[in-house]
């Protein structure tokens, strides 16, 4: 590993990067246990709106241990798993409010993540800004 | 679920998510005082813990109970872990990463008390 690899690696999980890291923390725990408690106990009711909360705290759990890891492939996986965000909260978020009766129950994406003060649909656009920042810093 | 307590630990939260955000952008680290700070927040945190622990095991207790204990699990391990990241991060995004911290706590606190009082 070259040293400006390594420092670039340094980087990502220092500054913003460790903010970041704590916000994808939260936000994994509150959706993986929102989705999994939900599926557990009443999975009935709305199991697509249910199983997507847990997918997204799943994902998030993901985007959170890459961005902290922070290796060249951890980068990347942090990246996509960011850019699956933007797109579940996008896709989500429009799918709410033009069919809601797609989601009886409201999920961590709905409405553009409204219910969580659209944390969710600013987070995957930080991290998106981050993680090219410092891996533009790494080519330099 | 004690109110005044629980206001107590909004307002104090709140006023210590202020103060680290001033930090964050006068480019400070964490210093003693923040840690004085949220070990305070802490230990309000705790002594509303014990209290609906207690009234839990009296018999007092809400209707999804295991939903209210794991919520008041997260909110008692959320400042030492807060600290905990300013200890790692000895730039102004340590201060930033407490005021966060603090911002998520009076949301759950509100949480708390829907789950103990679920307004019908």
């Amino acid at each position: 590993m070259s040293d400006a690899t390594a420092s670039a690696d340094r980087t990502l999980r220092t500054g913003p990067g460790r903010l970041l890291v704590a916000v994808y923390g939260v936000f994994a725990l509150a959706a993986t246990a929102r989705g999994g408690y939900q599926l557990a106990t009443r999975f009935d009711e709305a199991p697509l709106a249910y199983g997507l909360s847990l997918l997204a705290g799943i994902i998030y759990l993901v985007a959170a241990v890459g961005l902290a890891r922070a290796g060249r492939t951890s980068r990347g996986v942090a990246f996509v798993s960011c850019a699956v965000e933007l797109v579940g909260v996008l896709t989500v978020g429009v799918t709410s409010l033009l069919a809601p009766g797609a989601f009886p129950d409201d999920t961590v994406w709905s409405n553009f993540g409204s219910g969580y003060l659209f944390v969710p649909l600013v987070l995957p656009v930080l991290g998106l800004w981050w993680i090219l920042r410092v891996h533009r810093m790494d080519h330099r | 679920m004690v109110d005044w307590l629980t206001m107590t630990i909004q307002m104090a939260a709140l006023g210590m998510a202020g103060w680290c955000l001033v930090s964050t952008f006068r480019d400070q680290p964490m210093v003693v005082p923040h840690l004085v700070g949220v070990a305070v927040l802490w230990l309000l945190v705790i002594g509303q813990a014990v209290v609906s622990v207690v009234a839990i095991a009296g018999g007092d207790r809400p209707d999804q109970t295991a939903m209210f204990v794991s919520y008041l699990a997260t909110v008692v391990l959320l400042p030492p872990a807060c600290a905990v990241w300013g200890f790692m991060e000895r730039s102004k995004w340590g201060p930033a990463v407490i005021a966060f911290a603090c911002l998520v706590l009076p949301v759950l606190m509100v949480r708390l008390e829907q789950l103990w009082n679920p307004v019908v």
